[in-house]
Parts: C-alpha cells; structure tokens; sequence
C-alpha cells in the first residue's frame, strides 16, 4: 500500500520545462559503411537516451543544445563521446572496440561504466560464457576472472560448484549473493539457468558489494540475461552441440593376481592362514571399466532477439541433457527451459521491463562422495570376483561387510528430482526527467520440487548393511508391531514435494546529473523488501508391489494399516527489509568518490539485533587524465581504493530463541512413545557476521589493446556466525540438541590479484587475444571462539580421527595430524630410536616427535601439526583465441598451486583392493622408506599423518575448441547471417601428481571439509562437436 | 525550478524512510507449528512430554556395556581394524587420556539427561496438576542416575542443579567434589524413593524400588556398607521382584519386563538411525555392535564384533557345568561345530582383535532382528540393575557390615538359581565368594571395571591399571577447554 503512495507521489511530479533545448538527429555506421540499428545514443550525465531504428538513424531531444554530449555506443564498438555544439545533425562512425573502458557494467541498482567504476569487479561476457559449452553458468567463471574461486562439488551431472570469492571468509555459508536480472539465486540454482542466455556477468569482488548489505560480505554476481535492442531486425539463432563424455581418468588399483599376492601377505603377517593358495588370478575384473562408461551430452538452443521503436524482446528455448560416465541414465541431469525478455516504452516516460523464466529441470543421482557411494565400492570391490556369478545374480564381495558390488548398486538406485521453476521479475522504469528514473519492480523465483526415491528389496550379500531384504530371495523383512504380531517390511518409496518462493519488491530512485560540465553527480536511494517461503510435504510407504520401480508410487503401498508408512513436513518463512543510498561524486573526470549505505532489517535475527548498517566509500583517480600524466603509451590509468563493511546472515531461522525441537523419545510399554526436548540452545544476542574489506587497485590500459588490473585486499570476517561446539555441561548433546549459534572467531583474507588482457588489433587478418589472471591467496583464522581451541573438522577413515580444523593462525580447515620421517627399517632402529613409538615394528611409519618429549603421544595433539590445506596458495587462468580467415580457434586454462588433499577414499580393511603403490610396500629392511607394510595386525600405519596427505596442485586445460565460419558468399545463399561448426574438448588434460580421480574437488561437507577426498565423481572429458546458425 | 526538484526528493526520501519504520513489525516472524522453551508447562501434559525427553538419554547405557567390559580384564574392544572406535581400543589397552571420544559422550550424554531433567525440575512449580509429584520424581531419579553415571566416570564434576545455563556461565563453573556430586544424587535418590509410587503400571517407567536399588549401589560405592544394606533390604523385603528360573531367558527379548528387571533401558526395534548418532537411536546399538562379524548361519545374525569377551574371563568360571558361562559367553568356533551343518556357516575376523568369544547376553540373534539397519537397531532392552545385582549387592553390604547370616542367605539364593552349590563362610573369604560371583552373575553387562576400581582390585586384575590414575578416565580435554580451560584434569593424566 505504501508502495503505490510513493509510485503515485512520483508521477505526481510534474513535468518540468526545459531551457535552450532543441532535437539533434544524425545516422550512425560501422566503419564498413553499413548502418547500425539498435545502437544507444544518450546525452551525457542524464538517462535521456534512444536507440538508432533499422536504417541507423536516430533523434533526440536535448535540454541544452549549446552544452550537451552525446555518447554513442553500440556491442562491440568503442563508445563515443561527441559534443553537441549546437548543431542539430550529427552522423559518427563507430570504431570496432578491442579494450573497452566505456562498456557498461550494471552494478546493483545501477549502471557504471568500466572507466568511472571505483569498485574491484571483474566482467565477463556472454560470448565467453557461451564457448565453453558448460552446464552451468558458474562453471564458465572458472579461470576467467582473478578472485574467484570455482569447484565443482561433484562431476555428476546436475552437480553443483562451490563458489568463493576472494576465498573462504566464515564456517557456514561462503556463497556469494547471485542475482540474474536483479532476482536472488541461490547456487544450486544456477542448474536453471542456460548458460547461452547470458548476457553478462559481472562479479563484484570488494565492499562496494556493500549496497546487498547483510548479504554481501560473500561478494555479488550480478548475471543479466540476453535482450534486445531497439529497432533492430530479429536475429534468430539455432544452436547444438552433441558430445560423448568419458572419464578423464582411472586409478591405478591391483589386479587380481597382484591383490591375491598381497593380501595373502596381510593376513598371512598376523598369523592367520592366506586367504589364497593359488595366487595366479590373471588379471581378474577392473571395477573400474565395468562402472565408468562413455555418456552423452547435448544441448539445443533456439534464440530470437529485437526490437522496433517501442519495444524489444528478447526470447529462447533451449534443452539440454547429460548422462553420467557413473550410472548413464541412473545419473542423468535434464534441463528444459523457456525464457521471455520484454521492454516495453509505454510512452515517453514509462517503460515496462518483464523477465520470465520458466525451466524444468530432472535429476538422478546416485550415491557419490562417501563411504558407501558407487565409486568408493568401485575402488574397493576386489578384483578376484567376478561382476556376476554364474547363475547370473551380482557377486557378493563376501568379505568386506561395508562394500559392496558397485554395478548391483547402480542397478538398485531409483529416484528422481523434478524442478518446476518460474523466475522473473516486472519492472516499471518511470523516467521523471533528465536526472531522476525511479524503478519499481516485482522480482519473484517460484519452484516446486517434487522428489521420489524407490528402495527395492535388495540382497547384496551377507550381512551387508544395504540389505533391506532378509536373503537372497528377496524376501522381506519381518517387524513385530506388537507382542507376537509380525508383518512384512517390503519395498518402499520415499516421495516429498516442496515449494520454495521468494518475493521481492524494489522500489529505487536513480539520479544522474552533470553541474557545469566538471561536476558529475549520481545518487541512488531505494528500499527493498524480501521475502522467502517454503514448505514441504513427505512420506515414505512400504510394500510397494512387485518390488518393481513401475509401481514405485506411495498409492500403491500395500503396507497392513499403514504402521510402517511414516510422513513429515516443514515450512519456513524468512524477510529481510532495506534502505539503501548509493552517492557517487566525479570531478572533470579525473576524481572519483562514492558512498555507500544500507540498513538491513532480517528477521533471522532477534529483537535485540534485527537491524544493521553497512556503510563503504571508495574513490579513484583517472591519473591518465592528469596534465602531467604523459607516458605516450599508456593511455589510461586509474587508481582505486574503498574500504567497507557488509554482513553475512546465513543462518537457520530462529537461532535466537530456543524452540522444543530436539528430539525425546524414548519407549513405553514396548511402544515408542514421543516426548519433547529443547533443540538448539537458544542465543538472544545473536548477530549477523561482518566483513571490513579494504581494496586498492590499479588499471592500467597500454596502447589501444594491452589492460592491466591488479588489485590488493584485505578482508577480515568478524563475529563469525558458529555453532560451535559448547561444554557438554550445557546439556546441549542429547539427541537432536544442538550448540547456539553464536558470533565467535576472526577470519582473515588477504591477496593479490592480477589480470592481463591482450587484444590484437581488429583490421588484421590473424586475430587473437590472450587474457591471464592470477590470484594469490593467503587466508587465516585470527580468533576462535573463547574456550575452544579449535573446531574439528572432517574425520578421517571410519570411526577415525578428525583431520581438519579451525584454529587460530592456520588457514580455515588445515589439514593436522602427525608428520611421518620415513619407515622403521630394522627391530634394531627400533630399540635404538631416541624417540619411543610404542607399538611400532619393522616396516612401520615413523612419526616425528614434535615436542621433543621422546615418546610419540598418540592420545593427544602434542605431536600433530599442520599437514596443508585445500586452499591454493596460487591459481592461474589463461585463455587464449585466435581467428584466422574463417578459422578460429580458443583454450582455456586453470591451474591452483600449492593445495593439498586428503586420500580419504581407501578402506582399511584387510579384504579392499587397493592402489597400486602398496606393491612398492616394505617388505623387509631397505625395500622401502615411504610406503609401510601391509598386515592385519594391530598398527598406527592408520592414523592420520602427512602419508595420507598429496599434493593437489594441477593444471588442466578445460577447454580447446576449433571453429569454421562458412564463408559469406554461401551464408548469403542460404539467407543466414552467420554459420559456424566447431569441435571442441572440455577438460582435454590434468597435469598433477595427485594419485586421486580429480585433484580439482570442492567442498560438499563445508568449508572444513574442503580437500578431502571421499571418492570424488570425476568431471568428464567431453568431446563435442556443435553448429551455431544465425539467420 | 531546481528548488522544487530538490523539495520533491526530499519529500520522497521522508516518505520511504517512513513507509519502512512503520513496517519494522514485517520482521516479526514466528517460527511455524513450533514451541518455545521458555513459555511451556503450562499444562500437566507437558511435564509428561518433557519427562519422556529426560529418559531418553537413559538410552546412552549402552556405552556402560562396552566401557564396563572393555576397560576391564573381561573382554577387549574388537572391531573392524584398530582405529575404529579407537576411544575403545584406548581404553582396552589402559592408554587411554584425555582424547576419547567414547568418554566425551559419556560427559556430553549424561549432561544432556542432567539438562533435560532440569528442565522440569526448574519449572516444577509452574502449575499444580494431579499426578505431578510422580513425574518429578521420577526426574530426580534420573537425575541421580545420570549423576551417577558423571561421578562414576570422572570424580569430581559441576553440579548444575534446577536450572539452565547460557552459554557464558559455564566458564564459571567449578568441579564439585566427589563428596557433594554423591550427596547430591543421595538427596535426588531419597527425595525419589520417597515420592515414586511402589508400583508403576507403564512398563519402563521406574518405581520406588528402582530408586532404592540404586540408592543401595549409589552408597555401596561410597562403602556405606549399612546404609546400603537398609537401602536394599528394602527392595527386597518389598517381595516385589524374583529371580527367574532359567539364566539363560534373561537377555531374551520375549522375556523382557520380567520379575528380575528392577531398572532396565527400554529399547525398541521399530526405528532405524545412522552410525553417526548412537544416542538417537530407539534400538540397543551395542548388541548389533557385539554381533558376529558377517555371520551367516542359525541362530545369531551379524554384527561388528565389538567387546569380544577375553580368555580369561572364560576361563575364570570355576563351575564348567556353571550355565552362565555359556550363557554369558559364546564359543564362536565350539558353536558352530554343534550345529548341524557347520560347514556351512561363516563368519569373518574384524581387524580390531579375535578371541573366538562373544558377548553371549547382548548380541544380534536372528529373531531379534530391528530395523531398518539391523547393525543398528536392536529391540534387548539394557538391565542396568537386575534383582541378582540386587541380591549381591546387598549380600556385599551385609558381609562389609559384619552381618555374614544375611550375606550367605543372598549369596546363596543366586547361587541356588543356576544349581550351584551353597557357600557356607564368613568375613573376608565371603567377601572374596560375593565379589567371584559378582563376575560369574554380572559379566558382559557393565559392571565389572566399575567392581574392580570400587573394591581396590583393579590394579591386580587388569594390564596396565595405574593405581591413582586409571580409577578415573580422563576429563575429556576438549570439555576442560569449553568450560574455560580452569579445572584441573583427574589425577595422573
């Protein structure tokens, strides 16, 4: 209601009168002669603007014809900045752009320009994005950009990445804010999106991220979605690629004589009779070959772009699917979507901009990234087995309890997530002058969810834990309901429905003005109110007929009275409301100053903390504007700095106050009887986290085609949102209890970043550009919470120790545990060793004393220290293309320097399989110093120590592709503006020594869980071949 | 003309400034179909729902099972390989110290019971309803109980008593002495005894005689011989429980609730739950654990060979016609010979140890299964203290009393149930029979390392006991750090 006050207090008022204002008309073109339609044609310092109509021509009404500037720009041209001077004609020749500081960037509620922006942001454009024929738009960042992080969390498809920018700043949520045309998105949600639909990115890396406020401290990217230009043709475009997906790589595990040999030596050192008295098994089954198989990839896109006088839009389908190279169809992603970009000049004031997105997404997985995922039983599956017995049922793998045949478990694996997703937002742009446009607009992110899982009885041997039947004939289990009264526990289906919604209404008052020529000024003021729903429905029924995933449906259950059958549900509901103001200040050009300021209420937080202030001032100074400023080759140069504050409120709802939901259960005369217990302990005082970054930046343009950004940060995350864990006296660790959330521990992030981009000059016949960037990364903890110590990460091994922290002076999850110093060799090194490793023998790893007490204490920390970390010290992108005549061609690469990974996907049992360095095992005195013995006698060969550790450092070049353009003369025949054919590699090759699938793996179980590696479903290498056809 | 412009803005600005402060109520969100802790037991019902919440974690004896056993000279961790459930392994070899995780959930589970039992207790006089003196009483129980558990564990520990902390408080707290934790829970135990009905009609709910019972334990490991006699006279005297014919029904879940049971832990098979969280399972997750690794045969069914029985401990009983040898230990190898067709049973050897021996009263059997995840779920409910416990108990007492007529006549009532003959001494021979016969009636359910440090028998029984050390474990190191890092850690470690 307030709402409508304001927009109708806005019309209100009135128009104003102009003094010395006439019309200007002209005609612009490209250097080859031809006209330009669609191209923007503003006057400086106002948002009166036009765009040119199909024969290039264009008119425009200006306050002061004497004074003002018209600026001409146009994709792929350098802007133009040309003085009125009182004439009414103006006709340019725009100059095809290589380095282009004039481009537009949007930054939020807003728009800059690369040239006055006095933030670190780093671009990137849809072209970019499109060539790398990625799934996710998130996964084309990668390497492009300086301070941006990307791991992807699994190469299954459907997998989501981990995105960092400028690295990880807090324990729980690192994700950045993510918009697409001004609507929030949350990571995993980029899934919807098709990355030919981008437009641009643009990533904003420093505080001037600081107009999200309480959101922000993670950094923003800011996606716009393709739309058209005024009076222009429609361009239709029809686009495919079609590519075969195979693993870009195998472990090197024991065959099944190299297995037999060893692990007869295993069991046989602890005394017990060998397993296998005939070691001559051949080679026996390669698990791998039969799990990983060759998947196809593809993608169909149909794109329509206009506009005429009034109105532009912007529209497209697309539909993409991928198979996995685990499980094929079993782990499929599917995506279809529709989309509609409309501007509408209702009339000379008003203009209506409508985004909508609807997309439809399918995904099946399979278990991955654990113990007990496909890939985890593949390793450890003994090769002496056969993938099928003789009578044709799935082997057993008898020995090991907890693994089991991987290909029965592909088989047994149904379920199915189904997206229904509608994106969009309605905007109504008023244009009350030349100096003020208020914007109010309706975003809004609608998705229904709708999941199902069938699990079958299945029989993977004896005594396995995944056996939901009794035996091999799959009869069912039996459950006492009562005293003496059974009933049949069959297959089941587990199926859940959620709807998520998210409203945001904007509302947000640009001003644009230019006094006396030097003083350029521009202010934004706004609020925002947002809104977040959700709720889900679940139930889970039993004996679904036939054990068949055909009637896998809870409908279908035939479970007597229901007493198996189970139900659940939830629903949330979270807001947040701001006022923000953006002032930005620009003196002749050359000085540059802004200020920023946001209010955030959040409902996440109690009464006692609900609103914050996030303030953040940054300036530059445009030195190549400077009389004095005459280095002849370099053309410009600016100089940038801000420091600011922004927040981070990711956290469960209600962390204030402590609510009766942990769990009280217990059992009653036979029956299981519910009771109530507190849940979380509850934290009045609880506030959102702050980031203060301070950013200093210099860009630098040599030549016409040479730019250099380099940017310093330092960003310090206080008052980290933790759940720590609190004295047990609290109480807080019964079940479903749970540590308050609380504002504890000091996080620091500090680099350098660098960005070289070359552009060879246009008119040649060969050319290319070559974009480097480099990031360095120091990243620390500077204060845990008082009383701990440090917060323990992920667990190593089963039922082992845990080998990540978060400790004051190391980097967020640093990997600790002991440091080994090679392999006890003799009894006799042993006995004269002036340090007591109790237990050890020949053959043993030997740690190092760290405190030098003599005596390795293998029941407290006196002896770990730090191992490595999984954050790169360095990482690297080159991307390079070229064109020759109708040739082009591009690659990209990445590479992080100085990580390290945890080798967390082999079993210590005696039965696993296992890689193939265990053959250059310790055998006896000298055979070797680095790999100890192997027996299934007691041992510390398994605690966690730097044995385990490997480097993970790689380079790997994502992608290479090769295009042809045919040549115009047969395009023109064939009424096409434009066809291309190109074949092209993703992931063509990883150089690293890492023994692991993939050494580039994200961080599914968190920030502390980063570099561990449970059996990590590896990106595929993907060959493809695709067209791309203009009309 | 400039001047109106800038009116305008500034009317603008007033404007949405004001639409907001008038809207800061939009941030006032509940949370949805749930309860606040600080507003609640405004109705009897809640004091019942909160009860249930505080025996809950009665479920974490479990551990008992294993610590009690582990620790002492009767059975050694067993499991897949060393570092699986190394806390155990630790304390199998007397290594153990201050980094256990098995022995932080001791702390951290018996606090949350303490917690959840303050719960109630610190809102007991919110409303009067009919039956309430019950319900808070049996939280006082478990207060005592959970207490117990602490003091039993780690000496010295911070009472909390009818209230909840915040977070900051706890750095000051101190350790209370051993001396006021026990007569802390004497107070909680009497104040139950008194107040709990002498029948509960809900089955798993306890009585006065539960309080009693455990009272009689409580000051029996005080050595208030006297006072723990009249304690658990009373239990007995009371006529209420009786031994059950045959031994080897005790562990039987269609046996369960019997005349023996005087505090058993309700466990339940209907639910499943994960490896990570044994706390929150309904079922007994130490009988999957002590299960047969990989068995395929009759009988039994699998499990993770934990707390595998040692040698010693087989061969401690002097009877071999004794039943409860074979009734608290099974002969893996020995059974599957008898069976009809042996040859085609299997089982596998974990990597954490083998002694051929099982822990033959909580253990997987193949009509006991629970569900979903059998390794996990598990219907034997735990019998933390069993009328024969009771018997010995007591007989103990009166012999440390000087009251031998009394002792012999408990004595010899549980050596009667199983066909042994009758103990006939006195003094200190009797209290070497009683203290045998405890491990001969009680192996394999907790209580043996607790006997041991008890009666100052510890140090010659079990390897690499260290009088003045290893009578307590460790105060997890990590709680020490939580709780501000003041208290000092137990004697020796």
């Amino acid at each position: 209601m307030k709402y409508l006050l304001v927009i109708a207090f806005m019309f209100f008022i009135g128009s104003i009168a102009f003094a010395q204002e006439g019309t200007v008309t002209g005609k612009v073109k490209g250097q080859d002669g031809l006209t330009i339609p669609g191209a923007s044609v503003v006057v400086k310092g106002t948002t009166n603007g036009v765009a040119t109509d199909m024969d290039g021509n264009y008119l425009i009404k200006v306050a002061n014809i004497k004074t003002a500037i018209l600026q001409f720009s146009y994709l792929g041209y350098a802007t133009q900045e040309i003085a009125v001077a009182g004439r009414d004609n103006l006709s340019v020749t725009m100059k095809e752009a290589t380095t282009d500081i004039e481009e537009v960037v949007v930054v939020g509620y807003g728009t800059s320009t690369k040239k006055t922006l006095t933030g670190a942001t780093s671009q990137i454009g849809g072209e970019e994005v499109e060539k790398l024929n990625v799934a996710r738009v998130d996964q084309a960042l990668q390497g492009q950009v300086s301070g941006v992080a990307i791991n992807t969390n699994s190469g299954s498809p459907g997998g989501s990445s981990s995105i960092r920018i400028r690295g990880l700043s807090t324990f729980g949520d690192n994700d950045p804010l993510i918009l697409v045309d001004g609507v929030v998105y949350d990571s995993e949600g980029l899934n919807a999106l098709n990355p030919n639909d981008i437009a641009s990115v643009n990533v904003l890396k420093d505080a001037t991220a600081g107009i999200y406020g309480v959101r922000a401290a993670n950094g923003v990217i800011i996606i716009e979605t393709k739309k058209g230009a005024l009076n222009s043709a429609p361009q239709v475009e029809f686009s495919s690629y079609v590519g075969i997906q195979n693993t870009a790589r195998r472990l090197d595990l024991l065959n099944a004589t190299e297995y037999a040999v060893i692990k007869n030596e295993i069991i046989g050192s602890a005394g017990d009779p060998v397993p296998f008295n005939n070691t001559s098994l051949g080679e026996g089954t390669d698990w791998q070959d039969e799990v990983f198989q060759s998947a196809l990839i593809q993608n169909y896109n149909f794109s329509v772009l206009g506009g005429n006088k009034n109105s532009t839009y912007s529209a497209g389908a697309s539909y993409f699917t991928q198979d996995g190279i685990v499980g094929g169809d079993k782990s499929n992603f599917e995506r279809i979507n529709a989309r509609l970009n409309l501007g509408n000049q209702l009339n000379e004031k008003v203009k209506l901009n409508s985004v909508i997105l609807y997309t439809n997404e399918k995904r099946r997985a399979l278990p991955e990234n654990g113990i007990g995922s496909v890939l985890y039983n593949t390793i450890n599956a003994f090769p002496n087995e056969p993938v099928k017995t003789a009578d044709g049922n799935f082997s057993y793998l008898e020995e090991v309890t907890d693994i089991i045949n991987p290909l029965a478990q592909i088989e047994n694996s149904e379920n199915q997530a189904i997206v229904n997703k509608i994106v969009g937002k309605e905007e109504l742009v008023y244009k009350i002058n030349d100096n003020f446009t208020f914007t109010n607009r309706l975003n809004y992110n609608y998705a229904a969810v709708d999941f199902k899982a069938f699990s079958p009885l299945v029989w993977y041997g004896p005594g396995k834990a995944q056996n939901s039947a009794l035996n091999a004939n799959l009869e069912p289990t039996r459950v006492e309901i009562a005293d003496s009264v059974f009933i049949e526990r069959g297959a089941s289906v587990f199926e859940s429905r959620s709807t998520f919604v998210d409203l945001n209404g904007e509302s947000y008052l640009n001003y644009n003005r230019i006094f006396n020529e030097d003083h350029s000024v521009k202010g934004t003021f706004g609020v925002s109110v947002f809104q977040r729903t959700g709720n889900q429905l679940n139930g889970s029924a039993f004996n679904i007929p036939g054990n068949s995933v055909e009637y896998a449906d809870i409908s279908a259950n035939l479970a007597p009275g229901g007493f198996l059958n189970n139900t659940g549900s939830f629903e949330f509901e979270e807001r947040l409301l701001s006022t923000f103001f953006r002032g930005d200040y620009g003196y002749k050009g050359k000085y540059l100053g802004s200020i920023i300021i946001r209010r955030d209420g959040s409902s996440k937080f109690g009464p006692n903390n609900r609103f914050g202030t996030f303030p953040t001032v940054s300036g530059a100074w445009l030195i190549s504007e400077e009389d004095f400023f005459n280095f002849e080759k370099i053309t410009f140069a600016k100089l940038r700095a801000s420091y600011g504050i922004s927040g981070n409120d990711q956290i469960q709802n209600f962390a204030y106050r402590a609510q009766l939901d942990g769990e009280g259960v217990y059992v009653f005369d036979d029956v299981i009887v519910q009771g109530v217990a507190i849940g979380r302990a509850s934290n009045p005082d609880l506030k959102w986290e702050s980031t203060r970054q301070f950013n200093l930046g210099l860009d630098l343009v040599v030549g016409e085609n040479f730019n250099i950004t380099t940017n310093y940060f330092i960003k310090n995350t206080k008052d980290l949102l933790f759940q720590p864990e609190v004295s047990g006296v609290l109480g807080t660790n019964g079940p479903g209890g749970q540590s308050p959330i609380v504002n504890a521990g000091d996080v620091s992030n500090k680099g350098i970043e660098l960005e070289l981009a070359y552009y060879s000059a246009r008119e040649k016949k060969l050319q290319y550009a070559i974009n480097f960037n480099t990031t360095y990364l120091r990243n620390e903890v500077l204060k845990t919470p008082e009383g701990v110590e440090f917060i323990p990460g992920a667990a190593f091994g089963v039922g082992g120790g845990v080998a990540t922290r978060f400790e004051e002076g190391f980097a967020i999850g640093y990997f600790h545990g002991f440091e080994t110093n090679g392999i006890f060799q003799t009894q006799e090194e042993i006995d004269n060793a002036t340090v007591v490793q109790e237990g050890a023998k020949p053959g043993d790893l030997k740690y190092v004393d760290q405190n030098g007490d003599g005596v390795i204490s293998f029941n407290d920390d006196s002896d770990r220290k730090e191992l490595g970390s999984a954050i790169p010290d360095f990482t690297f992108g080159l991307n390079v293309s070229a064109s020759y005549k109708n040739f082009d061609f591009s690659m990209n690469v990445f590479a992080a320097v100085g990580q390290e990974i945890i080798r967390n996907y082999e079993r210590q049992q005696p039965y696993a399989n296992q890689l193939d360095y265990v053959i250059d095992r310790w055998v006896g005195a000298g055979t070797s110093d680095e790999n100890p013995r192997l027996t299934s006698e007691a041992n510390r060969n398994g605690e966690f120590s730097d044995y385990f550790v490997e480097n993970g450092s790689f380079m790997r070049i994502k992608n290479m592709q090769l295009g042809y353009t045919l040549p115009k003369a047969i395009t023109e025949k064939l009424k096409s503006n434009s066809i291309r054919f190109y074949v092209s590699v993703n992931n063509l090759l990883t150089v690293t020594q890492y023994r692991g699938y993939d050494p580039e793996i994200g961080s599914v179980g968190g920030a502390l869980a980063a570099g561990v590696d449970y059996g990590f479903y590896p990106q595929a290498r993907t060959v493809m071949g695709g067209f791309n056809f203009k009309f | 003309m400039k001047k109106v412009n800038y009116k305008n803005f500034g009317i603008v600005l007033v404007t949405l400034l004001f639409s907001l402060t008038a809207c800061e109520k939009f941030l006032d969100l509940e949370p949805p179909f749930s309860q606040d802790a600080d507003n609640y037991f405004t109705e009897p019902s809640h004091y019942e729902l909160a009860l249930i919440g505080a025996y809950d974690l009665l479920q974490g004896s479990f551990i008992n099972l294993w610590i009690g056993e582990i620790a002492s000279d009767n059975s050694i961790a067993g499991g897949e390989s060393v570092t699986d459930s190394q806390g155990l392994h630790e304390i199998e070899a007397m290594t153990h110290g201050a980094v256990n995780r098995e022995l932080r959930n001791v702390f951290q589970w018996n606090y949350a019971g303490v917690g959840r039992a303050n719960f109630i207790l610190e809102n007991k006089n919110n409303i009067e309803f009919e039956g309430k003196g019950q319900i808070i009483a049996e939280a006082t129980f478990l207060r005592g109980y959970y207490y117990f558990q602490l003091v039993k564990y780690f000496g010295d520990v911070p009472l909390v008593i009818d209230e909840r902390l915040g977070a900051d408080e706890v750095t000051e707290l101190e350790r209370n002495s051993k001396v006021e934790v026990y007569a802390q829970i004497e107070e909680d135990l009497k104040f139950a005894a008194a107040n709990l009905n002498p029948v509960n009609p809900v089955k798993g709910r306890v009585n006065k005689w539960a309080a009693l019972a455990l009272l009689g334990k409580v000051q029996l490991y005080q050595d208030k011989f006297g006072e723990s006699a009249t304690s658990l006279d009373q239990v007995i005297n009371s006529m209420q429980y009786q031994l059950i014919g045959d031994y080897r029904n005790l562990f039987v879940v269609g046996n369960e609730g019997n005349s023996e049971a005087v505090f058993d832990v309700q466990f339940s098979g209907l639910e499943g739950g994960s490896y990570d969280c044994l706390i929150c399972l309904e079922g007994n997750a130490a009988v999957g654990f002590h299960g047969i690794r990989q068995y395929s045969g009759p009988i039994y069914s699998d499990g993770n060979s934990y707390n595998l029985p040692t040698q010693d401990l087989y061969d401690a009983f002097e009877m071999a016609d004794d039943i409860r040898r074979n009734a608290t230990i099974l002969d893996i190898d020995s059974f599957i010979g008898q069976q009809a067709n042996p040859s085609a049973i299997t089982y596998a050897i974990g990597g954490g140890g083998h002694t051929g021996l099982y822990n033959n009263k909580y253990i997987k059997k193949a009509n006991e299964l629970g569900l979903p995840d059998n390794d996990l779920t598990s219907p034997v409910n735990n019998v933390v203290i069993r009328y024969a416990d009771v018997l010995l108990m007591a007989a103990e007492a009166h012999n440390r009393s000087n009251n031998d007529g009394q002792a012999l006549l408990y004595l010899n009532q549980v050596r009667s149930r199983v066909n042994l003959s009758s103990v006939n001494t006195g003094g200190p021979a009797l209290t070497d029979a009683i203290w045998n016969e405890r491990r001969y009636e009680l192996s394999g359910e907790g209580h043996r390392f607790f006997d041991l440090v008890r009666t100052g028998r510890a140090a010659s029984e079990i390897t690499g006991f260290q009088p003045g050390k290893h009578e307590l474990f460790a105060l997890p190191q990590i709680e020490i750090s939580l709780a501000g890092g003041n208290w000092s850690q137990n004697p020796g470690y």
